[in-house]
């Protein structure tokens, strides 16, 4: 399915949720970013529950609080 | 992992591209990126990475991690100063109109920063005494922001009751901030106290010795930005979540105030992490041997250290503490003559501004870091004109006392 991630079509695998994503897109530091669907934060604890569809808009969010132990 | 395991292992094993065990010094000001697009995104918080030394730095970064991890936070930010680190913390909090209440018996050099500096842009800082837990509930009003203390008032040696004053703040819904210099994580921390933010002057025993100025602001992750009355940093907490406040430091007042430390000192920093659980163990070991030596010493009129058994705090320094009253001590011998005679005639022990150094330093806190206030003023905060203060090192005990010895022995000669 196609999807608009940071501003620029990008392909995916049909239907995976928020985690399977920052995997498949290579995401840098994914403990680190924030996840934005269409205008709103997605929580992190729902990474696992939030599927995708196609025309979905992504960004991905790093707020670089600086010496974070999550990391 | 332990804290004496934390002071070495957290937040850096080894360097990723070298496998370097202690942190490689990133001397640089700025990070080149092959493209626009890369710059741009990194910019814009689309994508993680280095832009300029004074946001962030690898080498403070590793820094930053380790101390985090120390005081048990959501992330740090390391500062080129102890004051530095207050200044954006503050600066970060408060606007025109707004208040805060404080200690009368903390640090002089941040007494001023909230009374001088803040006061002169229209923040209000009222001060109780640090020992009288209700005092911080009443000096509350509609316009408070946060309360500040440190953990061991310096010079006055007094101890908060954290937990109580934490309570205080949370029913006020402002915030608690701990300066926890003297004491550091391997004695207390404050977050399992009820401590918001976790401010330090890296440049005392975290350093250890002497040889760089350096702070740090750890956001414990006890304080809940998005219910807060901070408006700007309450927006970005629905992005940002637990790191709204720092994010909100790194992004806008950390990076216009420009107080960001030197990598080298950073290094420094990292270097006097290793050894902090051990220094500490031997501060804490002499300053209450010397404390009892001089308990006992029938020229010394009055001993103040947290640590002793028969002190008006050591009740909250085993709650808090441990028991363990810390590296620092004052002491009077009755006037300042015989204070200033005692601190020249010290032989092993340093008379300088600092603390937390290995060596042991001497200091008359009246004529010095207290100068600038009014007799009047230092009788609040009750720094005497014979008040000594001691930073215990941790050479030998005999060398200290017999240093001590005959340094109270010259200021007492020919006095009969």
């Amino acid at each position: 399915m196609k999807l608009v991630i940071n501003g620029e079509e990008a392909i995916s695998k049909d239907g995976i949720n928020v985690s399977e994503l920052l995997i498949e897109q290579d995401v840098k530091m994914p403990e680190m970013v924030s996840v934005e669907l269409n205008g709103s934060i997605v929580r992190r604890e729902a990474f696992d529950a939030t599927n995708l569809k196609e025309g979905d808009k992504v960004e991905f969010l790093y707020f670089m609080g600086g010496g974070s132990v999550a990391e | 992992m332990r804290t004496a395991t934390v002071v070495m292992h957290g937040g850096f094993e080894r360097d990723e591209e070298t496998g370097a065990s202690t942190p490689p010094i990133y001397q640089t000001v700025s990070y080149a990126y092959k493209t626009a697009k890369e710059l741009a995104d990194i910019f814009a918080g689309r994508a993680p990475g280095y832009i300029y030394t004074r946001i962030a730095n690898p080498t403070t970064y590793a820094l930053e991690r380790r101390l985090a991890q120390l005081e048990g936070g959501v992330g740090c930010i390391a500062t080129s100063s102890g004051m530095a680190a207050i200044t954006s913390v503050v600066m970060g909090l408060l606007r025109a109109g707004d208040e805060l209440v404080t200690a009368s018996g903390i640090f002089g050099g941040t007494l001023s920063l909230f009374v001088n500096t803040l006061g002169r842009f229209g923040v209000k800082t009222r001060l109780v005494d640090a020992g009288e837990t209700d005092q911080f509930a009443r000096a509350i009003n509609k316009n408070t922001k946060l309360i500040f203390v440190e953990t061991i008032g310096n010079p006055r040696m007094d101890v908060p009751d954290i937990p109580a004053v934490a309570r205080i703040a949370n029913e006020a819904n402002i915030l608690f901030i701990v300066d926890n210099t003297v004491t550091t994580p391997v004695l207390i921390k404050p977050k399992e106290f009820g401590a918001d933010i976790v401010v330090h002057s890296t440049s005392k025993f975290i350093n250890g010795h002497g040889t760089a100025i350096g702070g740090a602001i750890i956001d414990t992750g006890n304080y809940n930005w998005s219910k807060g009355p901070f408006k700007d940093i309450k927006h970005l907490a629905e992005r940002a979540g637990q790191l709204a406040f720092l994010a909100h430091l790194r992004n806008l007042i950390y990076r216009d105030l420009g107080g960001c430390p030197a990598p080298m000192n950073s290094f420094l920093m990292m270097q006097g992490l290793e050894t902090l659980a051990v220094r500490m163990d031997k501060h804490c070991d002499n300053a209450l041997r010397l404390a009892e030596y001089l308990q006992g010493h029938d020229k010394v009129r009055w001993v103040n250290y947290p640590g002793l058994a028969d002190s008006e705090f050591y009740g909250r320094t085993e709650k808090l503490f441990g028991g363990r009253g810390g590296g620092l001590l004052t002491f009077g011998l009755g006037d300042k003559d015989k204070a200033f005679k005692f601190i020249d005639s010290v032989r092993l022990a340093k008379n300088l501004a600092n603390l937390g150094d290995a060596k042991t330093l001497v200091l008359h806190p009246a004529s010095t870091i207290f100068h600038e206030f009014s007799a009047d003023q230092q009788k609040k905060m009750d720094v005497t004109d014979d008040m000594v203060r001691v930073s215990v090192g941790i050479e030998d005990f005999e060398d200290i006392r017999n240093d001590f010895k005959q340094a109270i022995e010259k200021a007492f000669e020919g006095k009969g």
